[in-house]
Order: C-alpha cells, then sequence, then structure tokens
C-alpha cells in the first residue's frame, strides 16, 4: 500500500497503537503507522478525514496523542520513547497542526455539503444507505459524479461565501479557570486564536516572528495572556515583554486613525465649535488637569481601560468590514464628488420625509391582525383550523348558487349501449383490463415489500448508471471501473437481490416482482461479456 | 405649499405641514408685529428652523421697510450649514412658485479657520494661529511696509479683494462657507472679509452666537448691523452660559509667566523704536493726548480684539497721563503684573468683589482706577504703532489687559475669585484667579436694546419663565408647543429601583456604592439584548462615567454587554471621541450595533443628534447637576437669590434638568423617529424634578412609569419596541400630526390647532 512516491515529512519511532510497538509516518496526505518489524501500514488516514488532534496533559505518565476522525472514530498513539518521548509527540503535533488546516477547510466544506444533501434528498440519503452502508460500493465511488454534478449546477452560493464577522466578546468567552492548584487555564480554539489575529494584527506579526523559533506555542499564548497586552488596564508594560511593541502599535494605530479624522463633518467634535474662547477667557469649570502627573494611578488606568475598549471595538468592527471596504472606498467617493453640488450629510439632515409627497414605490405591507400575539411574543401553537362561520355560509351559497345554475349539456352525452360496453370494457375481466393484474400490484403486495422494492429498484438504477456510463470503454480508467461495476453488480444482486426473491418466494408471492430488475441486469452482464470476448480478442 | 398665516402670505417648501409648525408661525408673527422679543419653545425634530424661516422670510418680502435683516444665530457650524441648506430649499422653493428670480442675498460668516483659502494660512490647525497669520500678512502697516519692500510677504486674496471686491457688491444668492469659498477663489477675493463687508448688506446673516454676545467680537463683526433686523437665538437653551462665558477671564501662573515675556518683547521693541523711529512714538503719544484714537484709521484688519466691555461702557475721553507715553504703560503693566503675582501666591481660597479688588490694588501699588479702564485700549494703540506682526503671541498680555478694563468698569454682576490649588488635589499648589461673571443679562443686555425683535427658541426651554429672569427681558411672547403625534413615538420611564429593589440614584453619598453601579449596569446589559441598532448613555460626569466604566469592567459586565453590542466612550480628548462617534455610526450602520457611553454637558450631549436607528435609547445615569462645591456656582447661585429672586434648588434643579432633556431629547428627531429615554434615578419622579422637563416630554410620562425596577421597564421596552417596529405610513399621520392644505383651511382644524400652542 505505501507507495513509493509520498513524500514522508516525519517519522517517530518507537510509537505504540493498541499496546503494539511501531511506527509513525507523517507524509504529505496522511498519517500512517506501522507495526514494528513489518512491511505495512495497519493504521493509514488522510489528513482530510481527521477531525481534530488531542493531546495528553503535561503532567500525564503516558505521552499520547490522540487522532479523532470524522466518523467519530479515534485512534491513540503512546509515544513509549523513554528518552525523547514528549519531544517526538510535540514534534508530530506541531507538524500536524501546520498540516490538518489545510486539508480542513476542503474536507469540512465537502462534508457539510455531503451531508446537506442527503438531508436534503431522502432518497439519496437511502441510496447511500443501501449501497454505502451495506458496502456495496465505496463512499468515494457513490459521491465521484454526484458532487461532479453538484458543483457544476449552482457554484454560486457556494463560492461568495459570506464573511463571517468577530463577536465583539470574543476575549471574554476565554474564560480562564482554576485548575485547584493556584494556576489559571485557558481554553484557546482555532475560531479564537483567528479572532485574535484578525482583530490585532500585531499580535499576529508577533506569531509569525516567535513561534515556532523562538518560542512554542503554547509558550506564546501563555506569554500572552499574563502580558498586560490582555489585561487591559494596564499602565506601563515592561520593556521585556514581546507584546510590549504590540501595545505601542496599537497605539499607533490609534493615533493615525484620530489624526485621519473624520469624514461627516455632523460627528466632527474639533469644528463644531465656530468661534471658541480664546485660552484664558471663560469659565472654567474645573476641568480635570490633563497633564499625567495631577493624575492618580487609578485615574490613568481608568482612562486606559476607556482608549482599550474604543480601540477594541474600531478593530473588531475593521476586521468584519475589511472585505467590504473596496465597496464602501468606492460609495464615498461618489460621495464626496457629488458634495460640490449639496453636502449629502446636511442635505440628509434637513430633510423632513413625511412633510413631502409620497412618491417611492408602494409596498405590501406586514398587516398583522393580532398584534397583541406579535407584541407579546410567541405563544404555544395549537393546531386548530379555523373556519368561521362566515365562511362556511359564504361556500354553502357558493354551491347553491352552483346547483341552481347547473344544466346538463344532454347533446353530448353518450348512447346506453356505448355506455354499458365501455364499463363492460373497463370493468375487472373487461377487454380493457386484461393486464390489469399487474397494475393492481399495490393491493396484491404489503407495503413493506414495495418499499424495499422501490429502494432496490433506486439502487440497482444507480449502480446501472454508473455501469453504463463506462461505456464507450476508452480509456484504462473505465475499463477499472467498468470490472468494478460489474463485481458491484453481481454482488448487489446476492446480497441485495437474491434475499429480496427468497423472501418474497417465502410469502408466496409473484416472483414476476422482481424479473425486470433481473432483466436489466442480465442486459448489463452480456453486454460485459460482449465487451470482454472483443476486449479478449484484441489482446490475443 | 402657500399659507396664510395672520394675513400674511408665507410660502412653505413642503406639501404638508405639521400642526405645531402652523401655530409657531403665528406666535412669531405676533412677536414680529409687536416689534418685540419672544420665548417660544418646541420640540426638535418639529421643524424649528424652517417654520422660522418662512415666516420671517415671508415677513420680509411684505415689508421690507419694517424687517431689513435677519440674523439667525446657531452654535455650531454644522448647525449653520443645515440652517443655509434649509434657506436654499425654501428659496428655490420661492423661485419655482413665482418664477422670479431670487433676489435675497444670505450668506454664513464663520471664523478665518472656516473660510481662508489662502494656500499657506488655511492649512493650519488652529483657529488662533490662522488669525494670527492672516493678520501679518493684511495688518495696514504691514501693506503699508510693503510699499517700500515688495519683498514681503502678502495675501493676493485680499489685496484683491481690497482693490476690487468692495465696489461690487455680493450677487443675490444663498452662500454657505462652501458657496464663499468657490466665491473667493474664482474671484480671487479673501471670503472672510468679502463675508463681513457683505453681512452688512444682506438680507440673512447666519453665524454663531459669538459674533453678537461676545463684545470682543460684536464689536468688530456686528457693529453696524441694523437696528430693524429680527434677530434669533436658535438652540437658546444655554444661552445664559455663553453670555457668562464671553465676560469672565482666569489668570494662572502660566498666563503670567507668559505675559511677562510679552511686556519683556515690548519693552525691547520700544527701545529699538526709539532708536531708529522715535517720530513714530512721539506722535502716538500726540494722539492720546489729544484723545485721537479714533483718527488713526483703524482699519478692519488691525484691530484683532476689541475693546472686552460692552459699548456703551467705553469712556469716551483721552487717555490718561499715566499710560500716555509707552515707556510708562509698560511700567504700569508690570506694576499690575506683579500685583497679581503677589496675589496669586495666597494659601488659602480668597473671594471678593470688584470693589474691594480695586481697593486693594490702590492700597498696594497705587493703580487708580481710571488708567486700568483703558488699559485694553492702550495696549491695542501700542501694538499697532509698534507694528508687532504676529498678534497671536501677545494674548497673554491681551488677557491681562482685558482683565484689568473689565474688572475697573463692571462693580456689579462679578466676583474675583483666587484659589490656591484644585480641590481634588490640595497638595499641588495650581493658583488660578476666577474673574468670574455672574450675570448673564450684562452680556445680552445691548441686544435686546439695539434689535427691533429678538427671538429666543429651543427645543428646552422649560420652564419656560425663567429665561427672561435670568437675561433680564420683557418678552412679548411666550410659548411652549407640544408635539402632535399620531404614535407615541417616545417612551420615557424613570427606573428608580433595581431588581434587588436597590434605589437607583447618582446622588452623592450613593455614588461609590457597588449596589447602585451593579444595577446601573444590568440596565445597560438587558437594555443591550433588547434595544436595536445603537444606544447611548449619558453619565453626570467624566469622573463619575470613569468610576463606573472601571468597576463593570472588573465586575465583567462590559464583557457581557459585547456580547450583544460593541462599546464606544467618549474621552477628553475631542479628536478620540469624533473617531469613537464615527466608529458608533458605523457600527449602527452595519447591523452590529453599538452603545456610546458619553457624558452630560459634554460636547457629544450638546451638538451631535442621533436620529433614527443611530439612538434607539437614550439612558440618562443619574441627575445631570453641575459640580456644586464649586466657588464660582455659589457664588453665582447667590447673586441669582439676591438681584433675581431664584432660590438656589430652583436653579439647580432647572439646571440640571435642561441637560438631562438634552440628552434624552438626541434620540428624538422627528416624527418618524422613534426612541426610548430612560431616566434611571429615582429622583426623576418627584414632581419638583419632572414639572421641569418640557411638555413634550413630560406628557408621555404616566403615573404607572414613575418608579420602575429594571425588570418592568424592560418589558415596558420590549413592548413600546416591537409596537414601533410596525409599519408608519403618511396615511396615518394626516389630520392628526400632518396637514394637509384643506385641512388647515378648515375652521375646526384651526380651533384645534390652536389648543396645541400652549399660552405661558
Amino acid at each position: 500500500m505505501a507507495s513509493l512516491s509520498e513524500e514522508v515529512l516525519l517519522v517517530v519511532k518507537k510509537v505504540r497503537q493498541r499496546k503494539q510497538d511501531g511506527t509513525l509516518y507523517l507524509m504529505a496526505e496522511r498519517i500512517a503507522w506501522g507495526p514494528e518489524g513489518k512491511d505495512r501500514f495497519t493504521v493509514s488516514h488522510l489528513y482530510a478525514d481527521i477531525r481534530c488532534q488531542k493531546i495528553s496533559p503535561d503532567g500525564k505518565a503516558k505521552i499520547q496523542l490522540q487522532l479523532i476522525l470524522h466518523t467519530g472514530e479515534s485512534t491513540t498513539f503512546h509515544f513509549s520513547n523513554e528518552s525523547s518521548a514528549l519531544k517526538d509527540r510535540d514534534a508530530a503535533k506541531e507538524l500536524l497542526q501546520q498540516l490538518l488546516p489545510k486539508f480542513k477547510k476542503k474536507a469540512n466544506k465537502e462534508l457539510e455539503e455531503k451531508n446537506r444533501m442527503l438531508q436534503e434528498d431522502p432518497v439519496l440519503f437511502q441510496l447511500y444507505k443501501d449501497l454505502v452502508v451495506s458496502q456495496v460500493i465505496s463512499a468515494d465511488e457513490f459521491w465521484a459524479n454526484r458532487l461532479g454534478d453538484m458543483n457544476n449546477s449552482d457554484p454560486t452560493p457556494y463560492n461568495n461565501k459570506q464573511d463571517v464577522g468577530i463577536s465583539g466578546a470574543f476575549l471574554a468567552d476565554i474564560r480562564p479557570q482554576t485548575d485547584g492548584c493556584n494556576g489559571l487555564r485557558y481554553n484557546l480554539t482555532a475560531d479564537i486564536i483567528e479572532s485574535i489575529f484578525r482583530t490585532y494584527p500585531a499580535v499576529k506579526q508577533k506569531y509569525g516572528e516567535n513561534v515556532p523559533h523562538n518560542l512554542t506555542e503554547k509558550e506564546f499564548w501563555t506569554r500572552f495572556f499574563q502580558s498586560h497586552y490582555f489585561h487591559r488596564d494596564r499602565i506601563n508594560t515592561g520593556t521585556q515583554d514581546i507584546f510590549s511593541e504590540c501595545a505601542k502599535q496599537d497605539e499607533k494605530g490609534l493615533k493615525s486613525m484620530v489624526v485621519q479624522g473624520v469624514k461627516n463633518p455632523l460627528v466632527d467634535l474639533l469644528s463644531l465649535e465656530d468661534k471658541t474662547l480664546d485660552e484664558g477667557y471663560g469659565v472654567s469649570t474645573t476641568t480635570p488637569s490633563t497633564s499625567n502627573a495631577n493624575r492618580t494611578v487609578k485615574e490613568s488606568s481608568n482612562a486606559a481601560i476607556i482608549k482599550r475598549f474604543n480601540h477594541h471595538s474600531a478593530m473588531v468592527l475593521a476586521a468584519g468590514s475589511r472585505k467590504g471596504q473596496a465597496a464602501q472606498m468606492g460609495t464615498r467617493g461618489i460621495l464626496t464628488s457629488s458634495s460640490l453640488l449639496l453636502n449629502p450629510f446636511f442635505s440628509l439632515a434637513i430633510e423632513y420625509e413625511d412633510l413631502q409627497r409620497e412618491n417611492r414605490l408602494k409596498t405590501v405591507a406586514l398587516n398583522l391582525k393580532k398584534s397583541d400575539r406579535y407584541a407579546h411574543g410567541p405563544v404555544p401553537l395549537q393546531s386548530q383550523h379555523y373556519t368561521t362561520s362566515q365562511d362556511i355560509i359564504n361556500s354553502v351559497n357558493h354551491i347553491r348558487h352552483e346547483m341552481v345554475n347547473y344544466k346538463p349539456n344532454l347533446t353530448q352525452v353518450l348512447s346506453s349501449t356505448a355506455a354499458s360496453s365501455a364499463i363492460t370494457a373497463l370493468s375487472p375481466g373487461g377487454v380493457l383490463m386484461m393486464t390489469g393484474t399487474q397494475q393492481a400490484i399495490n393491493q396484491m403486495i404489503p407495503t413493506e415489500v414495495q418499499g424495499e422494492l422501490k429502494h432496490l429498484y433506486a439502487a440497482a438504477g444507480e449502480l446501472l448508471r454508473h455501469f453504463w456510463s463506462c461505456f464507450p470503454v476508452n480509456s484504462p480508467f473505465l475499463e477499472e471501473k467498468v470490472m468494478k461495476m460489474k463485481t458491484n453488480l453481481e454482488r448487489f444482486q446476492m446480497t441485495k437481490l437474491c434475499p429480496f426473491q427468497e423472501k418474497i418466494q417465502r410469502q408466496y408471492l409473484s416472483t414476476n416482482l422482481t424479473g425486470h430488475l433481473e432483466e436489466m441486469l442480465q442486459t448489463a452482464y452480456s453486454k460485459f461479456h460482449v465487451w470482454q470476448t472483443r476486449r479478449m480478442l484484441r489482446k490475443t | 405649499m402657500k399659507l396664510n398665516i395672520d394675513g400674511l402670505l408665507v410660502y412653505f417648501p413642503y406639501d404638508y405641514i405639521y400642526p405645531e409648525q402652523y401655530s409657531y408661525m403665528l406666535e412669531l408673527k405676533r412677536t414680529l408685529d409687536a416689534k418685540g422679543h419672544g420665548v417660544l419653545e418646541m420640540p426638535s425634530g418639529t421643524g424649528k428652523t424652517i417654520s422660522l424661516l418662512s415666516l420671517i422670510v415671508a415677513y420680509q418680502k411684505a415689508f421690507p421697510l419694517e424687517v431689513t435683516k435677519l440674523i439667525y444665530c446657531s452654535r455650531t457650524v454644522p448647525e449653520i450649514e443645515k440652517v443655509v441648506e434649509e434657506l436654499r430649499k425654501l428659496m428655490e422653493f420661492y423661485c419655482k412658485q413665482t418664477g422670479e428670480s431670487n433676489n435675497f442675498l444670505a450668506l454664513a460668516l464663520s471664523s478665518r479657520k472656516n473660510l481662508c483659502i489662502h494656500p499657506e494660512v488655511s492649512s493650519l490647525r488652529f483657529g488662533k494661529e490662522v488669525d494670527g497669520k492672516c493678520h501679518s500678512l493684511t495688518a495696514s502697516y504691514i501693506r503699508a511696509q510693503r510699499h517700500s519692500d515688495p519683498n514681503l510677504p502678502s495675501c493676493r486674496f485680499y489685496e484683491e479683494f481690497d482693490s476690487v471686491g468692495r465696489q461690487v457688491p455680493l450677487p443675490p444668492g444663498i452662500y454657505n462657507l462652501d458657496d464663499l469659498k468657490d466665491f473667493g477663489r474664482r474671484k480671487g477675493w479673501c471670503p472672510y472679509y468679502l463675508a463681513r463687508y457683505s453681512i452688512m448688506h444682506a438680507n440673512i446673516v447666519v453665524y454663531s452666537y459669538h459674533y453678537l454676545l461676545d463684545p470682543k467680537i460684536a464689536d468688530l463683526v456686528s457693529k453696524e448691523l441694523a437696528k430693524k433686523s429680527v434677530v434669533v437665538f436658535d438652540e437658546a437653551h444655554n444661552i445664559d452660559n455663553v453670555c457668562i462665558d464671553s465676560m469672565s477671564v482666569n489668570i494662572t501662573r502660566r498666563t503670567l509667566d507668559r505675559c511677562q515675556n510679552n511686556v519683556d518683547t515690548l519693552q525691547n521693541t520700544i527701545s529699538k523704536i526709539k532708536e531708529t523711529d522715535a517720530a513714530k512714538l512721539k506722535e502716538e503719544y500726540r494722539r492720546l493726548v489729544e484723545g485721537l484714537k479714533e483718527a488713526n484709521v483703524a482699519r478692519e484688519t488691525d484691530v484683532y480684539l476689541a475693546n472686552p466691555v460692552l459699548p456703551d461702557e467705553i469712556l469716551q475721553e483721552a487717555v490718561p497721563g499715566t499710560i500716555r507715553t509707552a515707556e510708562h504703560f509698560v511700567g504700569f503693566l508690570r506694576r499690575f503684573m506683579e500685583y497679581l503675582k503677589s496675589r496669586l501666591r495666597v494659601h488659602h481660597v480668597v473671594q471678593e468683589s470688584t470693589p474691594q479688588f480695586l481697593k486693594d490694588i490702590f492700597e498696594k501699588v497705587c493703580i487708580d482706577r481710571k488708567p486700568l479702564r483703558f488699559c485694553a485700549e492702550r495696549l491695542q494703540s501700542l501694538l499697532r504703532t509698534l507694528e508687532i506682526a504676529d498678534i497671536a503671541d501677545f494674548s497673554a498680555v491681551t488677557l491681562i489687559a482685558n482683565f484689568a478694563t473689565l474688572v475697573s468698569t463692571y462693580s456689579q454682576g462679578f466676583t474675583i475669585i483666587i484659589e490656591p490649588f484644585e480641590d481634588r488635589t490640595p497638595t499641588i499648589a495650581n493658583p488660578v484667579l476666577h474673574f468670574s461673571c455672574m450675570d448673564p443679562s450684562i452680556a445680552i443686555k445691548p441686544v435686546f436694546q439695539r434689535f427691533q425683535s429678538v427671538v429666543i427658541t429651543s427645543g428646552t426651554l422649560s420652564p419656560l419663565d425663567i429665561y427672561p429672569r435670568i437675561l433680564d427681558f420683557r418678552p412679548v411672547t411666550m410659548a411652549s408647543f407640544t408635539m402632535t403625534l399620531a404614535r407615541t413615538c417616545l417612551c420615557p420611564l424613570i427606573v428608580g429601583r433595581g431588581n434587588d429593589q436597590v434605589a437607583l440614584s447618582s446622588k452623592f453619598e450613593t455614588r461609590e456604592d457597588f449596589a447602585v453601579i451593579r444595577n446601573y449596569g444590568n440596565l445597560l446589559l438587558e437594555m443591550s439584548a433588547i434595544v436595536p441598532d445603537g444606544i447611548v448613555a449619558f453619565f453626570t460626569s467624566y469622573m463619575y462615567m470613569e468610576n463606573i466604566v472601571a468597576s463593570w469592567y472588573e465586575q465583567g459586565i462590559l464583557e457581557n454587554i459585547q456580547r450583544n453590542k460593541l462599546i464606544f466612550i467618549e474621552t477628553p480628548d475631542a479628536a478620540e471621541t469624533s473617531m469613537a462617534l464615527e466608529k458608533y455610526q458605523e457600527a449602527c450602520e452595519n447591523g452590529r450595533g453599538a452603545i456610546l457611553l458619553s457624558v452630560a454637558r459634554g460636547k457629544v450631549s450638546e451638538g451631535i443628534d442621533f436620529v433614527h436607528h443611530f439612538g434607539r435609547a437614550v439612558i440618562m445615569f443619574g441627575v445631570p447637576y453641575v459640580y456644586t462645591q464649586s466657588r464660582i456656582l455659589k457664588a453665582r447661585l447667590e447673586y441669582l437669590r439676591d438681584h433675581f429672586q431664584i432660590r438656589e434648588n430652583d436653579f439647580l434643579t432647572f439646571d440640571a434638568m435642561r441637560h438631562a432633556a438634552q440628552c434624552v431629547g438626541r434620540a428624538i428627531r422627528g416624527k418618524t423617529d422613534y426612541g426610548l429615554m430612560i431616566f434611571a434615578d429615582k429622583r426623576y419622579a418627584r414632581a419638583d424634578k419632572r414639572g421641569k422637563l418640557p411638555r413634550w416630554i413630560q406628557e408621555h410620562i404616566s403615573d404607572g412609569s414613575l418608579n420602575l425596577t429594571v425588570d418592568e421597564a424592560i418589558q415596558l421596552s420590549k413592548h413600546f419596541l416591537r409596537q414601533m417596529a410596525q409599519p408608519f405610513r403618511q396615511e396615518d399621520q394626516l389630520g392628526l400630526s400632518l396637514l394637509t392644505l384643506e385641512q388647515l383651511e378648515s375652521e375646526e382644524v384651526l380651533q384645534k390647532i390652536a389648543k396645541i400652542a400652549h399660552q405661558t
């Protein structure tokens, strides 16, 4: 199985799996493990299949790494090399950490899509159960041309995925937990890390600079949480702190934002006052002097909190709208160019829309019959069907009216003989009903058998579709596939069709039911034989 | 539509009209007819400005000899721009209806900073710098010097304006600041001086309060405006403070140090000139002897700031002998400065009246009252004579001279308080001399005397009768209009208790109480979960907000709020706050929702509107009382009690409630808008507080919503918000809060309208 062309990124020896010693290999696209002394892998997972990895806490005696797959299965590796177990594990972990996200996105998206399709389409789901779960064909084969269809049919909703903003409280969501012995534990998820990076590019830059060559990831985050940068009421950051630079950058960013000023003159407090009094005039209402000397430590830390909050909110806002900025700039440009005619901010501010005659499009307003109910929130739904007495009276009147106006069209009726012959012909046993036995199938056969038959048809149809799609066989790939499909068909006949036939025989139902299915399979087989013999001939 | 307001044809540029606008115009017409003053309160967002403009323009067109000019004063630059835009709309409507081209000239005037088009000067950031630089390019002696030395820098825009701009009047039209600049660029004229020149013959002038109320500026800019003008003070709820500010002076040790430098510079310049050009000084001396101070053409560009006292207080005499020569005057200034320095060296608080101060200065350094009164004028003359270009540098000595003139001119209505340190930091010496005006009527008196009609209007002027009292005038009309509503689009709730029944209040005793702070936090947290888009919360002071934010942060309340909305907070730094505001609006705009924490009496509460989704709820944490321990305030309260018979508590409550009303009123800007107004303090429930809120808010406070718990308030808010989210169409309003022309002509409706105007 181990094809030689695969690039092996990491080899870790002395790794136990299920109490068996072996070697762990990390390849470009998968992770694999083989027992010692054997030449094949007993465990092999594609990265795309792995949902996440977990590691054992530091203090534990056993140093383990667990992989959890999307299917819910998990595999645990135990690093047993005494001298370097921890190092080995961390090396594997780091590498996985870098590799997994690359595959994750793709896998996730596909998986989600598959899930959605199965949920939306019960027939497909049944087919999936029939074919894949019962292992007639593999999941890959099943999806092979489904997904192709899907991607071509309507790609727009998937490509234009809307960017998700950042929760304003993401830092608050990292709730520290005490671990009982004077320590704090922060739970970080990939989402939170992404939020931090998107909101504070400075931290991301630091991360890129320091991890992994200067610090391990864990150390990095530990320092992050310890630093005053995280504790927003800090006043002075130590110089040895790697985040003090971030704080300075933030400060700079904030300042540049402030210096840029605001575009909307209505909120520009600087140019609000027309003629401010000169310095020294006016009643000074004890404005607290802003010089730092006069401020107590507490006050300046309070001021720092306020600054932080403003900055944080601005950054979160910016992170959310970074994508849309280009578009926004466009509209702003238009606004400024038209400002020569009329300043949009002012003309909007003096607008009284209700004093003007309405000339916008009439829209249909939501007309609530019971606004109380709307105002008081949802009430338990009662499955009553209301028919008001007025409705009933109306409908009775309507019917009466119809009846009064009913006029039989006597010129268009059949003669009585013709009518009676038609009735006999259409009665059971009549001329037109000779083949009617089959039509009555839904009366003769219990519903469960009917259902089963339907599924069989669907499954067979799917397999046959795969089979026939291979013709004309003009590539080695198709050749292989057609062989496989043939075996699949046979397997289907053996595992699905035959038991069904036996079952209906047991129930003394006509075996004729599966006749058509068999016929279809036979046609396929004969086609296959024709093709095979022809191929043999060509080969010889 | 065309309206008939008591026999006057008024063009109104909309198809419909609010009933209260109609009554407002009626009342305004009465004021103009009587040639008297008026106080009119109408809720914000009911189209006050357009009603004012429509009526007064119509009046001007009908009786061009009765009312020659409209002077519209507003507070902020955006407000001024908005007024001009509304006026433009009105004038376009006139043209469309009558088919005549517009023959009105209306323009906005602002400081040089907003009007300058000189490439170098206009790039300066601060108004003071722009003024100083402009002065250094355009002062008459600089221009005279240029005749001999053409290499000196000049402002070509001013030169161009000076040579041709005055002959051709500004063509009729509506000019906002940008229009003026465009016009100036096209013609190559200085827009600032063009505007200042044009306001003399313009029909409508829109500018800021200071141009009328601050005597230092008013004397320069507004001196020659016609008597037959109508003056409108919009957003006038704070007008008393503007008046007081324009007459008050603070002197710190730093001011005196800078003043020392100024005086040294003066000294040096004088001795230098003496060597080179002694004739100049002699000439000045001769002029002063003869009392010919006006003989020297004080060109418009020369005067930086005029006399700080009001025109009728300026002495029409020659400058007294003791300060006539330049050296004597500089010596005089030195003595005065040393005296002030010695006064700042106190260790306890001193409070005295102006006569006491004058007596003391006479005893200690033998400075008489009379030369002090001429100080400001003498300094102006000296600076002109010495041909000092950069006048902005001399602001400190100008301040001292102005103080000298003020303190020796007014014996009443002012107080002097010397504080050796700030109350909060008693260990750090930072002496300040406050010369503070306590009587707003002093500054506004000439305006009332000079112009035939002065209209004071705002959305929040309750209680109406207090303004005529503190501004000391007799109005012919006083009226408060309510907002007619087809649906109750405002929902004032008074939250007096937390869910744990703790009384909520920002009063001093419970200010640090954790239970109160926590409950305030809960209120905000729960509101953040149910209110869509923007919430604005106001605190009583910046200090209080800082403390609360810090303890909310420690208690994790802010984190929980962040799950619902982004948080933005006002800071003392205006630029930072502007950015926060813009981000706040962005967050409301893109649907994320945000909370703005802000301060009553701050810039945000005074100048920023939160229309529609920018403010779906306003929460007022506490009652925004002014800092009552301030000595200046105490002195003012005493003065009010002694001279106007206004009790301290009445004034304090009035002041607090007008600010609270301003804050909550920010969220409602029209009848299609809606918003919650949450007063989170149990004291609001008391009749004396509640009764001072504007009528249009008061009438929607039901007895059931006087002392709610947080939970109850949330329930009511939910219900309110759901109701408001229903579609609201024009048809729903018609006949109730919106009238067509036909409806306006029916007798029945007119009677109904008459009831709305509430005469007080």
